[in-house]
């Protein structure tokens, strides 16, 4: 039987898979194209559904953009209107649009004047450092706790950190912010001022956009010293944020696995803790704690508009307040493909990791 | 196993020999001077650009002060009187004809001189671009007379002309660099990334650099031929008030130029506090067309809202440095009502004057901007305020708030029932105000056409024709007396500017056109 099965399955399985993989590739690789594809559709339609939306705003982006004197100009708000292509049917100026998006050309801000990928690729780094760093911390420490809790069910130590974690999803993060800012930096002055940099250092020469990184490359260590003593405030707010909402995802994913026979068959065989909790239990919680964290990172990327306006982080959130609030049509586009791109890109890793995971997604696919 | 001991220590010597190497290898991105003379101001952002030919919001016209020179100016807060900036100034008595002639030796940063061409080429641009500034010169004619002279000519009499004249945004650019750099009097310029990169003035600062979002950084210019400013380095950042608070209070900033009365409270010891009127001037406007409101265009309905407001609780409620506006042109300008022009609060006229409209307690729609904060002070907390007087006086009001982008549609339309307002003033002087007469721009947003008020226009014609500083004073307070009387504005506020500055900073003084003058401050 085995025998017959060994010689039957390259025949009905492997053979034609390799005959099919010199026509269409692998089956990963086909599946990664279909994802990229699927993708590529998804963002047509975020840029028509932002141009919709943005367009089904009530207001006038000549008033918004104009001084008041300068909006009662016909002249100037015909040149207005002709220099950001506004002269044009909605439908033309969406095709126009989704024509330049395909030479890399998101348009001109017609708050800053600039190219509005300048824009978003200078305040793109800025958002990084901070999500990044504290989507790293969250993860280390959310996991920790959440484990924690779910094997100190009921006990003391599960409803303190039920609290703490409840805690950092329900304070209002702009409160969070100023508090944190003012005890760190005004009482305690272990925290640096607001901002990217201290006012007495230069910004490093643009490689990465990421300062501390950039520092490094030019081999500043005092500014690198500098940019990452003000990461800590942003990051600290964001993190204890993220920290609850992963705490509590793991407590449930971790509870769920703990109640597993393999967990069970594991702590009978007399295996160590240490072993139990990474080998099995970890192991097994990671695809749905990892679903969270995708989308806590998505989060993360399009969400710190509030802590960016403390801590005066021109980053993507403040950006496309900015934009909104001014009726900015292109910057809004922008940002608004640029957090779905993110969004997909989070996902299409996390969606990639599973298999990387859990070797049934792996052989599924 | 023997070997790991060793293996440690050389790895631990290699770390430490490569830190070693890493910092006696690292450069310091610290700036030259350090810290001692750098002084740093937190603001609020609303910065476009620098190019002072497409430049009119607040920030900017700080950050351009510093770059660039004007032909004339203002010497500290007192935007009442113009005096001269890089030229003298020869006005024709009938307000059409300024010969402004250059003084002294004005150097640009290149080390060239600036002479005639290179101011009417500076003026055109501001014409020729159609940017928001344009309208300070509309109908503006100007022509060079000889290298140091230029001539300006318009064909309706503009007293205003001067005070416009020291608005930063008619700086004066070297021509031949922005020429070199794009630079044109025509649509077709396209200076304004340099312009955004490097400054083209001979004001006391260059810029360094700029980020729109973020930061603008200022360094003095060595070829100045003022008086060197005090600082070598000027750093400009976007802070919002809150964190501007604590920054002055914690020496993260030397200025703070965006608290709000209530964030000015308190703040003591190594921060002083300068707590002004600001030129900005909120107001309620019902509009007078009756297809948008029989009740709001109701003379004596009008009259009733503007006796039931209770002036003194809305100050109180603005917080340090603000007053009631008396009239629509604020205290600092020319032509400004004294306080006891104000309109005041008489409940019992109040309820005669409702009475008398036959209102029978409709609800009417207050609108105003939900997300427009001015000097601290939030437009839904002040909308609300109303809303409750008006509730004690018998008025019922909805309140309609809306983003300011939204809400300014209907406020340039003209279909708010009662709008919630604030105009600064474009140029400090009291001609700006022209436009709360019938037919002008905002009164055509209140419904007030051309004629609607022949008394109230005919004094506007009066004040618009100019004279002696003494007549324009009598002319727009007349006017203002009128507005008051029978106009459909109501006056509230002028709202408190609040400068806190660290102990250290001196010469800080609010400005109603640049906010404050960088170069100006000085060091203990």
């Amino acid at each position: 039987m085995t025998a017959a099965t060994s010689v039957t399955k390259p025949s009905r399985g492997r053979r034609p898979t390799a005959a099919r993989d010199g026509a269409n590739g692998h089956p990963f690789l086909r599946y990664a194209l279909r994802r990229v594809i699927t993708s590529l559709l998804l963002i047509v339609g975020v840029t028509l559904v932002t141009f919709v939306l943005t367009n089904l705003v009530p207001g006038d982006p000549v008033a918004a953009a104009l001084g008041q004197r300068a909006a009662e100009d016909p002249a100037i708000v015909a040149r207005f209107r002709t220099e950001y292509g506004l002269d044009q049917p909605l439908w033309l100026q969406y095709f126009t649009y989704l024509g330049n998006l395909l030479h890399g050309n998101l348009g001109v801000s017609t708050t800053t004047h600039n190219p509005v990928t300048s824009d978003l690729a200078a305040a793109l780094p800025a958002t990084l450092e901070i999500a990044v760093s504290a989507i790293i911390l969250s993860v280390a420490i959310g996991v920790v706790l959440g484990t924690v809790a779910a094997y100190r069910r009921g006990k003391v130590t599960d409803h303190v950190l039920r609290v703490v974690s409840l805690a950092g999803l329900s304070v209002p993060t702009f409160w969070l912010a100023l508090v944190l800012y003012y005890v760190f930096y005004f009482q305690l002055h272990i925290a640096p001022g607001s901002g990217r940099l201290s006012s007495d250092f230069n910004t490093p020469p643009t490689v990465t956009g990421l300062y501390t990184i950039d520092a490094l490359f030019a081999g500043q260590l005092d500014t690198f010293l500098d940019a990452a003593a003000h990461l800590f405030l942003p990051v600290l707010v964001l993190t204890l944020y993220t920290v609850g909402l992963l705490t509590r995802f793991v407590r449930t994913a971790v509870l769920e696995i703990l109640d597993q026979d393999f967990v069970r068959a594991a702590r009978a065989k007399g295996l160590p803790t240490r072993t139990v909790v990474w080998s099995y239990v970890l192991r097994g919680a990671s695809v749905p704690v990892l679903t969270v964290v995708g989308l806590a990172f998505g989060s993360l990327l399009s969400g710190t508009v509030l802590v960016e306006a403390v801590f005066s982080w021109p980053g993507i959130g403040s950006y496309a307040y900015n934009a909104a609030s001014h009726l900015d049509l292109p910057g809004v586009m922008g940002v608004g493909l640029l957090i779905g791109v993110m969004y997909l890109l989070v996902n299409l890793a996390v969606d990639l990791l599973y298999g990387v995971i859990d070797p049934r997604v792996r052989l599924a696919s | 196993m023997a070997l790991r001991p060793a293996k440690t220590r050389i790895a631990a010597g290699a770390v430490a020999v490569a830190l070693t190497l890493l910092v006696a290898g690292c450069s310091s991105g610290k700036t030259a001077d350090g810290a001692s003379k750098t002084l740093t101001i937190d603001k609020t952002f609303d910065l476009k650009t620098a190019d002072p030919s497409r430049m009119y919001e607040p920030t900017g016209e700080m950050v351009d002060k510093a770059l660039y020179e004007t032909l004339l100016t203002f010497k500290g807060g007192d935007v009442s009187k113009v005096v001269p900036g890089v030229a003298k100034l020869d006005e024709s008595t009938d307000a059409k004809t300024f010969t402004l002639t250059l003084t002294g030796t004005h150097t640009f940063s290149d080390g060239s001189t600036m002479s005639a061409d290179d101011v009417v080429f500076s003026l055109n641009r501001v014409i020729g671009l159609k940017g928001n500034p344009s309208f300070l010169l509309d109908g503006v004619t100007v022509a060079k007379k000889d290298d140091k002279t230029v001539v300006l000519t318009t064909k309706v009499p503009t007293p205003a002309l001067p005070a416009i004249l020291a608005n930063p945004a008619l700086g004066i650019l070297n021509s031949k660099v922005v020429k070199a750099h794009g630079g044109s009097t025509t649509t077709s310029d396209s200076a304004e990334k340099y312009l955004n990169s490097q400054s083209a003035g001979s004001g006391p600062y260059i810029l360094s650099s700029l980020n729109l979002s973020s930061k603008v950084v200022l360094t003095s210019n060595p070829k100045y031929d003022g008086t060197k400013p005090a600082y070598d380095r000027v750093v400009i950042q976007n802070v919002e008030g809150a964190t501007q608070k604590i920054n002055v209070q914690g020496g993260n900033a030397d200025v703070a130029l965006d608290l709000s009365g209530t964030q000015a409270k308190g703040l003591s010891g190594s921060v002083n506090v300068s707590s002004t009127p600001s030129a900005n001037m909120i107001f309620l406007l019902l509009n007078q067309n009756p297809a948008i409101s029989k009740i709001t265009s109701n003379p004596d309905f009008v009259k009733a809202v503007k006796q039931a407001i209770d002036y003194k609780d809305l100050v109180s409620i603005a917080g340090a440095g603000t007053s009631q506006a008396s009239g629509v042109i604020p205290s600092v300008l020319l032509g400004a009502l004294p306080e006891s022009g104000a309109i005041t609060q008489d409940t019992a006229a109040a309820k005669a004057a409702l009475a008398k409209s036959g209102y029978a307690g409709e609800s009417i729609t207050l609108s105003f901007p939900s997300d427009l904060t001015l000097n601290g002070l939030e437009f839904p907390t002040l909308a609300q305020r109303i809303q409750s007087q008006l509730k004690a006086a018998g008025i019922n009001v909805d309140l309609a708030p809306a983003p300011v982008a939204t809400e300014l549609d209907a406020y340039r339309n003209g279909t708010e029932k009662i709008g919630l307002w604030y105009w600064g003033p474009d140029y400090p002087d009291p001609s700006d105000y022209l436009v709360f007469t019938p037919g002008n721009v905002v009164g055509l947003r209140s419904g007030w056409a051309a004629g609607a008020n022949p008394a109230i226009s005919s004094l506007a014609d009066k004040a618009a024709a100019g004279g002696s500083v003494a007549e324009r004073k009598t002319q727009f307070q007349d006017l203002q007396k009128a507005l008051n009387e029978s106009g459909p504005f109501i006056p509230l506020l002028q709202p408190g500017n609040n400068i806190a500055s660290a102990s250290k900073v001196t010469g800080v003084v609010y400005n109603a056109v640049w906010t404050i003058d960088i170069a100006a401050l000085g060091r203990k």
